[in-house]
């Protein structure tokens, strides 16, 4: 029990957003199993228009990324800032507004993209009225933020701070862009950007919100969760800094790459494929930077369950930054996109790197800010294996399928017709579709345990009472 | 080599105001990129930078972070 930083630090907030992010993280995943299930069995339609593919879709990205990794984003950011700055929080009641108003922006898109009211601007799907709320509340966390490292006891702020206000700054500026609109009803608008611009700002935002949100954010996870799981420092500080600036700098230039072949200027895809290529480098740079911490101490992997999700997470992070980077080479391009490829890459970025760290962390904060041992540690292991091989099984599902698209789409006969029927390659895709869902089950399955063990340590926490001893305890440190 | 010269021609001429902002940006923050990686990666400034990364280990924590799942 850590009285002494239970007494220092504002943890009533990050446990709640904790925990939150645990059940956002199985209703995602179970929405993004049903979906997939519906692609392989279109019968599970049941021809109702509220859980058609079209509109659960939507509901499933926003539920994992905004739901399962806003929650994460704010329990972390707000419990690193305290610890490395060595303050608490600027405004406590202000974090509290951050939660309630998230939260509620979360049950808005519950309701609203089932009923199709739906901008239809990928992973920004939300109407306008909501768009408002999320500028607000967003920006009550970056000033929350911003303020706490103002307060800081230390003379350096630390380096995953850097990266999680470089995600503040970042995606403020984009959804207030990406979301310009003209309002024509209580919950209808239209985009002011229009045409190629449209497209161009689209995925300004699109890859952004995948390079400033779900890289630099998780980044910022960890590069204070592994060296303090590890127990060990990073690696190397020097090289941290180095990724944080190379990752500032050439993100915001990767967009076009997702418009090859498009109305867009050729350059601009060109140039999209050029930067992306040269990010490989410092992406490396930082999962060897995590991966080199725990050098002279690998038996730790034999033991710690938690430590193996995160460092799980570092071996996907370098995968997909190297796949992500060849996918945008125009040569390749031209058979990847539109195809299941684009899919299963997204998922090795998306179950590999993001909900790994994210799984990570929330098991390392549960012990530290409930005061208790994890209910059970056996659970941690058997939740490990299912994460990863579902995974695993997610993603080669999807990089079959979409080759074996690409191929099918692009052959044609010796008179220069098409050789397959479109029809004919969706039969084709079936096998991998059923796989997909079977490796998003598996999966799930994992994360169904990570939540029974995450509220039986709650349960036990209460029972024992360990949050209110560590309050009136006499702080030992 | 004609073609690479083609390429690479640029009609100075046509450059808007927003082109050339765009261009002289682009070039300012690649050259203060660069001279950022020569400062951090000076041997003279090693102890600089690297006196950091025990911040998060250093912060008074009373449990032991590298056992099993605590």
């Amino acid at each position: 029990m850590d009285a002494a930083a239970e007494q220092k630090y504002d943890y009533g907030v990050v446990r709640w957003f904790t925990v939150m992010a645990v059940v956002y993280l199985v209703v995602g995943a179970l929405v993004g199993v049903y979906i997939a299930s519906e692609l392989a069995w279109p019968f599970l339609n049941f021809d109702t228009p509220y859980i058609t593919f079209g509109r659960l879709r939507p509901l499933h990205t926003n539920a994992v990324i905004f739901a399962f990794g806003g929650c994460t984003l704010m329990a972390t950011a707000f419990y690193t800032v305290q610890r490395t700055c060595a303050t608490r929080l600027w405004s406590n009641k202000l974090a509290w507004f951050t939660f309630i108003g998230w939260n509620l922006i979360i049950l808005s898109a519950v309701i609203t993209l089932p009923l199709g009211i739906n901008q239809t601007k990928e992973y920004a799907e939300l109407e306008w009225p909501i768009d408002i709320a999320i500028a607000v509340v967003w920006l009550s966390y970056m000033f929350n933020f911003i303020m706490t490292v103002h307060n800081r006891k230390t003379s350096h702020i630390y380096v995953s701070n850097w990266f999680f206000l470089g995600m503040m700054v970042m995606i403020t500026y984009l959804h207030v862009v990406n979301s310009l609109a003209i309002p024509v009803g209580m919950f209808k608008s239209y985009s002011i950007f229009s045409g190629v611009q449209d497209a161009m700002i689209q995925w300004w935002w699109g890859h952004n919100a995948v390079g400033f949100y779900l890289t630099a954010g998780f980044l910022g996870i960890m590069y204070y969760y592994v060296p303090k799981q590890a127990g060990r420092p990073i690696y190397s500080y020097r090289l941290s800094v180095i990724h944080f600036w190379a990752l500032m700098f050439g993100y915001v230039w990767l967009g076009a790459h997702h418009l090859q072949y498009t109305a867009l200027p050729d350059w601009t895809g060109s140039l999209g494929a050029a930067v992306s290529l040269a990010m490989i480098i410092p992406s490396w740079g930082g999962a060897v930077n995590g991966m080199m911490t725990l050098s002279g101490a690998w038996d730790k992997l034999r033991t710690d369950y938690v430590l193996r999700f995160l460092i799980m997470s570092l071996a996907f992070y370098a995968m997909s930054t190297f796949e992500g980077p060849v996918m945008s080479i125009k040569t390749v391009n031209a058979l990847s996109h539109y195809t299941d490829w684009t899919v299963g890459h997204v998922h090795s970025g998306a179950l590999g790197w993001v909900a790994m760290i994210a799984i990570g962390s929330i098991y390392h904060m549960m012990v530290r800010v409930f005061h208790v041992q994890l209910w059970s540690e056996k659970l941690v292991n058997v939740h490990f294996w299912t994460a990863t091989i579902g995974t695993v099984v997610y993603i080669v599902a999807m990089w079959v399928s979409g080759i074996m698209q690409g191929l099918m789409w692009r052959a044609y006969d010796e008179y220069g017709t098409l050789a397959y029927t479109f029809a004919e390659s969706v039969e084709a895709m079936h096998p991998y579709y059923a796989m997909r869902a079977v490796g998003g089950m598996i999966f799930l399955a994992g994360s169904v345990l990570m939540l029974f063990n995450i509220l039986m340590t709650v349960v036990k926490a209460s029972s024992e009472g360990s949050v209110q001893r560590a309050r009136t305890a006499t702080a030992t440190a | 080599m004609n073609s690479l010269k083609d390429y690479f021609h640029t009609d100075w001429a046509a450059m808007t105001a927003t082109d050339w902002v765009g261009t002289i940006l682009t070039v300012v923050i690649f050259l203060l990129m660069v001279g950022l990686y020569v400062y951090v990666l000076r041997p003279k400034n090693r102890d600089k930078f690297e006196v950091n990364k025990h911040i998060p280990l250093d912060d008074d924590e009373t449990i032991n972070s590298g056992d099993s799942n605590g």
